[in-house]
């Protein structure tokens, strides 16, 4: 589904991404651990489109796809979907305007019908049951004044309804509390199939106790060190990063 | 640089006596407003512009426009409208509802003459700008709205002014709130012709005890130079809340001056501009505290794209007697463009000591992780700077208590941020 080869990417001509290589299959759940700086985050904006990262050398291909041709809301509408770590404010646009807009978009590239009002409602009241979001909360500026917990659960939420191929979490565990981190996973194992896959960037092993990976990478100075299975988190969390670095 | 202007003829040709008086004071006193004209139009210059452009306001008797152009141009419905062409009231094309009386000054009985006596002869702000003084001794006719004790007028009355001369053309008018009344004005100006021209308008207001007025203002040129100055007086617990809207034009400038002379006093000032290419808005706004109590409100936005400028001065005054007041003011601006420039200035003078005032402005661009927040959901981005700039005004539409006007305006925005350059 998704094969990055021998990414290189900087920002403000600082090198971030030095050679990274990833492949993700559809069905599998990967997750991208790492020291802080590592450049995590770049790779997970990167293939998100952010505009602010040059994209120097390599490739990313994405269902066919060369991504580094195409612009954020393309990528989004090829079925890529990020969630952010720090989710943004904006005031005077409430989440669900912005979802019925987002979603026609979708639906309009791909050819198809602009959803009516009825069936949009009716697919979100099922999708937020999964995250147990009210919709008195939707229907605010989008995550002005929403706690952590709200925040995160609005952008799994927004994955829910435009049910993408490639999902992206960034850090989607941090500032979550353990019932609003069973709340998340439930809802991203929920989503999971055979046909999606799933990229976790995490810091810590315990989001992988509730969504468990079936790859583990370490991410050290823009390039992936070591690869394994779900035990290498463990590793990880009990021996610290300075093994790996250490040992490479 | 005054001389070229002929102000002198425009007095002697008044044979209206009291207004002659009028024009001749304000001549009298052009001075004063020349001296102050330096420092209040310092990012405008307004006169250097359209100097040779600035004439006697036309009269009936020379006025000749093209009325099948204009009836056309009048909404079909029964809403009720005030219509003035190039400065001169057209009765025949107006719909005014019963409870309100619309006159020309000249045209006033002596009793209500003197009701309007003061307006027309302006407050100090007023006095004390070139341009209002201009229009005071240049325009040919002054058009009266008189609300009557305790009427209440739903329906929103429009002013339409257009504007076909190719020279000047002077908007005189006066309105009078008496006590208990309620009314909505919405003012527009229509350039007619394709000529570049230079429009003027004054506008004194008087708010009477326990009177609420709604004044939307909105403006939107191809290339025509507009100075309008609106001035209003308030008794004892009167509300006003004025709506101004700009979009292009070649050079904008507002004057809004309130003056809330008694108790328990309530102002409220809304402005959102968005203009592009190489235009100039420039809103001069003051508003002064005379009596404890009162409340006044202000909140400027605006999008400023291409080589165009932006230019905010508030000015709050609390006189001593002023005790609890509550001035609030802000001024908020986005730059679409590395060319775009703004200048703006919050200016207090702060006399009593039990008050509550703040004052803030900010410059800024559009907020690049918003913009990829949105498209990263799969919208395009000159949708979601669509989105956000359109978000961006709705602290100032949301402010607009009719649901229709409101709605208007939000489309009328919405339009005019398609027509703005993102890249």
């Amino acid at each position: 589904m998704l094969e990055i080869k021998n990414l290189h990417a900087s920002i403000d001509n600082t090198k971030i991404l030095k050679g990274l290589n990833l492949k993700v299959n559809a069905g599998e759940v990967h997750a991208i651990m790492g020291p802080n700086g590592s450049g995590k985050s770049t790779l997970a904006s990167v293939i998100a489109g952010r505009e602010d990262y040059d994209v120097t050398e390599g490739k990313m291909n994405f269902m066919g796809n060369e991504l580094s041709d195409l612009g954020a809301d393309e990528r989004a509408k090829e079925g890529i979907f990020l969630a952010f770590q720090y989710p943004v404010e904006i005031p005077g646009v409430s989440t669900t305007n912005f979802m019925k807009t987002a979603m026609n978009q979708v639906r309009e590239s791909k050819g198809e019908k602009p959803l009516d009002a009825v069936e949009f409602l009716k697919l979100m009241k099922e999708k937020m049951k999964l995250v147990s979001i009210r919709q008195k909360l939707l229907s605010r500026s989008i995550n002005e004044g929403f706690s952590g917990g709200e925040k995160k659960r609005n952008e799994i939420f927004q994955m829910a309804m435009l049910n993408p191929k490639l999902s992206i979490l960034d850090e989607t565990d941090s500032g979550l509390d353990i019932d609003a981190l069973k709340i998340v996973s439930k809802g991203v194992n929920t989503l999971r199939s055979k046909d999606n896959a799933t990229v976790v960037v995490t810091h810590y092993q315990r989001l992988l106790e509730y969504i468990v990976p079936d790859f583990v990478h370490v991410l050290v100075d823009g390039k992936i060190v070591k690869s394994g299975d779900k035990d290498l988190a463990l590793e990880l969390e009990e021996k610290g990063y300075d093994w790996i670095k250490v040992k490479n | 640089m005054i001389e070229s202007l002929n102000l002198e003829k425009s007095v002697s040709r008044e044979y209206n006596k009291d207004i002659k008086l009028i024009k001749s004071n304000t001549l009298k006193n052009i001075d004063r407003s020349l001296r102050a004209y330096k420092e209040e139009y310092k990012y405008t210059p307004l006169f250097r512009k359209i100097k040779n452009k600035i004439q006697i306001g036309v009269s009936e008797l020379d006025h000749d426009y093209d009325i099948k152009k204009i009836k056309e141009s009048i909404p079909k419905n029964d809403g009720y409208r005030i219509i003035v062409i190039d400065g001169l009231y057209n009765e025949e094309l107006s719909n005014i509802p019963t409870e309100i009386s619309v006159k020309k000054f000249s045209d006033l009985s002596e009793k209500m003459k003197g009701n309007f006596q003061k307006a027309y002869q302006g407050f100090d702000d007023s006095k004390s700008d070139l341009f209002s003084s201009i229009n005071t001794i240049n325009h040919f006719e002054c058009l009266t709205v008189y609300v009557d004790k305790g009427v209440n007028i739903k329906k929103k009355i429009s002013i339409i002014n257009y504007i076909d001369s190719s020279q000047s053309s002077y908007f005189r008018k006066s309105i009078l709130l008496n006590k208990n009344s309620c009314v909505t004005f919405s003012e527009e100006f229509i350039g007619i012709s394709e000529k570049i021209s230079f429009s003027n308008s004054v506008c004194e207001i008087f708010l009477h005890e326990n009177s609420k007025l709604d004044y939307f203002s909105c403006q939107s040129f191809k290339k025509n130079f507009h100075f309008n100055s609106i001035n209003a007086f308030q008794r004892k617990d009167s509300i006003s809340n004025f709506h101004t809207y700009s979009f292009s034009g070649a050079t904008i400038r507002n004057n809004l001056n309130i003056l809330l002379k008694d108790k328990n006093c309530y102002a409220n000032m809304y402005g959102f501009y968005a203009i592009k290419n190489n235009s100039h808005i420039d809103n001069h706004t003051s508003v002064d505290h005379m009596e404890e109590n009162s409340i006044s409100n202000e909140h400027y936005k605006g999008i400023v794209e291409g080589g165009s400028r932006g230019v905010f001065n508030g000015k709050i005054y609390v006189r001593q007697k002023a005790q609890k007041t509550n001035a609030f003011q802000s001024n908020n601006n986005i730059l679409l463009s590395d060319n775009a420039k703004v200048n703006t200035k919050p200016q207090l003078e702060i006399w009593a000591d039990d008050v509550k005032c703040s004052h803030g402005c900010t410059v800024g661009q559009l907020d690049e992780d918003a913009l990829f927040y949105l498209m990263s959901r799969g919208i395009p981005k000159k949708e979601a700077t669509s989105i956000l700039l359109s978000a961006f005004s709705s602290d100032i539409t949301e402010k607009i208590e009719d649901e229709n006007l409101r709605k208007h305006y939000e489309e009328l925005i919405l339009s005019e941020l398609e027509g703005l350059n993102y890249e």
